[in-house]
């Protein structure tokens, strides 16, 4: 009764379990009692039945990319040395499993001599999330992996050696759709544009109604329009042609518009992040919240991005001197207070003159409104 | 500079992205695909994918935990033939654009000792629901969808935040505290009673240093993990065990980033309930959502209470959904509201 394409629109699921679970997980599935760990990156989880498996975390390159041979050299460390099964996690490293603390050993040095780093687990930098940023991405403003590469070489030590309070994740976005993870972790950095986006008239064409229906459709019908969240984008009567515009003093960079129209061009000379801190997704602690702007602007310059990794490192050494152990960059926050922490990194002169901006002009979505505020924040920083 | 372009890959619509260049000469191919509930590949599976991207692509990989495994790159004229391979394995291309996305669960009970519920099983029970599985081959919703399971509180799949109705594992109380397995980790010097004490962000645990006893208030409990993750297998979650549905949470979505609202308790081994209360959730957001609203935009919009209203949820453990009362002592009223305050009034006045 299957006909070719009813076949065709099947897809198939990998949803058995028991065919991809290597044996020895799937004979302790649910047993497990208990974990230790020896040493940053090798973790042991001890089941009811007394087997142990271990777990060897590997970190990946930025975007967690990696070619298919690289891949076929993890697979055998993994067959050779493990029980033949690797695991990837939500933080883009790679799990190697085994079942012994030596064959995990071995494998940290194996891995090791292919220069992978072992470790981030307990206090310590767990990895940098990166989006794709411009290998695939249609609205990427700055090059999210070739920072997160930056920021990786200056937090390297943190990631295989730990020496940090608590737990530390950072994720890099190109652009605010905010890919790489969102804004609920310790360190979130957000690639920023500088100005609205001008319109490119020759192609705008391609995603509005044709120019007859335009003058007849009401202006909440037409895509673009809805998509814009501030209603910065308009259709205005010029003679008997209806255009749409784009007014500046209501658009808030988002790029909702870029996303779903080629035909937006942000100035790729303008381009910065904002980087904010103090948010979590795990309901330790205080519970999970968002990151808050602690840098709404900094330029982007490849290739070592200077003053991104500078603020940052500087920003994980100030919650390093003055955080309780086990205290996580958001709970340090909360303990401290707002205000103490500004202080503590040293902003308070910053944030007084950033801040005699009204808040509805400061920040709007989470974002930074248009207007005189841009300029008087880069002349503060 | 990519822009979005086309591929046609005959009764496959979604699971793969296609990119162009400005001026048409270069163009891309991407494949998203599934992998299997936890994340964890046999390195013979492993081998049968690398082969694939290998075949039929660059060979480049990119191991994203989030969204489903995505091979890169795969040459255009090949797409249809990589389908097959991938099928043949046990795989197929997952979601894109505005369906419902590839789901995600955390690694559970396969290697977890907190997991409070069966996630990979609810996942898959998911991926195999015809409905799930029509949402998920075909674009048909104002923006995208996703669904995430969290074995526990510590919510390794962030279900709060990257999910639109998200799973997550707890229990109901206070935690369950093994004494003498407690006193004797206490004794060895393993464990610091204060520093646990002091950990605890509700203050709901007290230990009574002359009888060695530790109490742990069950109406306090914040459930944040702080005394089980360093105390483990002593302090144990509750016995009594929910999954706590939370919704609305987004990364990319209209109104900026959010955290979802916790919106009741399912029973852990009912996962059918999870996937007919996901029915629940879509229905008016896809019925009345504009175009690239995300659930949490939507809920934003109409109000959590109206959402619930609409979608016609009823689960136990539903808090509150109230907005604060209003600052400004002036409004224009409709008589019905007045009423009910005065009927609050009235009842209140007979009293002593």
């Amino acid at each position: 009764m299957t006909s070719p394409k009813a076949a065709r629109l099947q897809k198939v699921f990998p949803v058995e379990l028991e065919k991809f679970l290597p044996e020895k997980v799937l004979k302790n599935y649910g047993k497990w009692v208990d974990r230790k760990y020896h040493g940053y990156g090798i973790i042991e989880h001890i089941s009811e039945t007394g087997d142990r498996v271990f777990t060897v975390k590997v970190s990946m390159p930025p975007n967690a990319r990696i070619s298919a041979d690289t891949l076929e050299k993890f697979a055998d460390v993994a067959d050779k040395l493990g029980i033949g099964a690797v695991r990837v996690t939500m933080a883009g490293n790679l799990e190697i499993l085994t079942d012994s603390l030596d064959k995990a050993l071995k494998i940290k040095e194996e891995v090791e001599k292919m220069g992978f780093p072992v470790g981030g687990w307990g206090g310590a930098l767990w990895g940098i999330n990166s989006c794709t940023a411009y290998l695939t991405c249609t609205t990427a403003v700055v090059d999210s992996p070739s920072i997160t590469k930056a920021l990786g070489d200056a937090l390297a030590p943190y990631f295989s050696e730990g020496g940090l309070p608590a737990k530390l994740r950072v994720f890099v976005s190109g652009c605010p759709a905010l890919c790489a993870g969102g804004t609920a972790i310790d360190i979130a950095i957000v690639g920023q544009w500088g100005a609205p986006p001008r319109i490119r008239e020759d192609v705008i064409g391609m995603c509005l109604p044709p120019p007859k229906a335009l003058a007849k459709v009401k202006e909440a019908q037409i895509f673009l329009v809805q998509v814009c969240p501030t209603g910065a984008l308009s259709l205005r009567r010029e003679g008997d042609k209806v255009k749409l515009t784009l007014i500046g003093e209501k658009c808030i960079n988002c790029a909702r518009c870029k996303e779903n129209c080629d035909a937006f061009d942000y100035d790729p000379e303008d381009v910065g992040v904002a980087i904010l801190v103090g948010g979590k997704m795990s309901n330790t602690g205080g519970g999970a919240r968002l990151a808050r702007v602690l840098i709404p602007w900094l330029p982007a310059n490849p290739p070592r991005y200077e003053e991104i990794v500078a603020v940052v490192k500087h920003i994980v050494e100030v919650w390093k001197q003055h955080a309780n152990p086990g205290e996580r960059l958001a709970d340090f926050i909360d303990r401290v207070g707002w205000a103490k922490f500004i202080e503590l990194a040293g902003l308070q002169d910053i944030f007084n003159y950033y801040q005699q901006v009204p808040e509805f002009a400061r920040t709007f979505l989470h974002y930074r409104g248009m207007g005189e505020v841009p300029k008087r924040l880069r002349d503060a920083l | 500079m990519w822009a979005a372009g086309s591929a046609r890959i005959p009764y496959v619509y979604t699971g793969f992205i296609a990119r162009r260049t400005r001026d048409g000469t270069i163009s891309e191919l991407h494949f998203r695909v599934t992998q299997p509930s936890g994340y964890l590949y046999s390195t013979e599976k492993l081998r049968q994918l690398v082969d694939i991207a290998d075949k039929y692509g660059l060979g480049l990989i990119e191991l994203a935990g989030q969204q489903g495994q995505m091979i890169i790159s795969i040459k255009p004229e090949l797409a249809n033939e990589a389908i097959d391979a991938l099928r043949s394995i046990g795989t197929d291309v997952a979601a894109t654009g505005d369906s419902v996305r590839e789901l995600a669960a955390c690694i559970g009970p396969a290697l977890c000792e907190y997991a409070l519920y069966n996630t990979l099983e609810a996942r898959d029970k998911f991926y195999t629901h015809p409905k799930i599985y029509e949402w998920l081959s075909n674009q048909l919703f104002p923006f995208k969808f996703k669904a995430k399971f969290s074995g526990c509180p510590m919510d390794c799949a962030r279900a709060s935040h990257r999910a639109d109705v998200g799973f997550i594992g707890v229990w109901v109380g206070a935690p369950e505290v093994d004494l003498e397995l407690f006193r004797k980790k206490v004794e060895s010097g393993e464990l610091d009673v204060e520093k646990i004490v002091a950990r605890c962000p509700s203050g709901a645990i007290s230990w009574d240093k002359e009888k060695k006893e530790l109490k742990i208030d069950g109406s306090r409990c914040k459930k944040s993990m702080e005394c089980i993750r360093t105390a483990f297998p002593a302090i144990k979650p509750g016995k009594e065990r929910k999954v706590a549905v939370v919704v609305g949470g987004n990364v990319k979505g209209r109104f900026g980033p959010k955290l979802g609202w916790f919106i009741g308790y399912l029973n852990p081994d009912q996962i059918k309930d999870a996937v007919d209360l996901t029915f629940k959730v879509i229905a008016p957001w896809e019925a009345e959502a504009q175009p690239k609203y995300r659930l949490g935009d939507y809920i934003m919009q109409t109000g959590l209470d109206k959402f619930i209203e609409k979608a016609g949820i009823k689960l136990e453990g539903a808090p509150f959904t109230g907005k604060k009362p209003d600052e400004v002592p002036y409004a224009v009223l409709p008589k019905e509201v007045r009423e009910r305050f005065l009927m609050f009034a009235e009842k209140l006045k007979g009293r002593p």
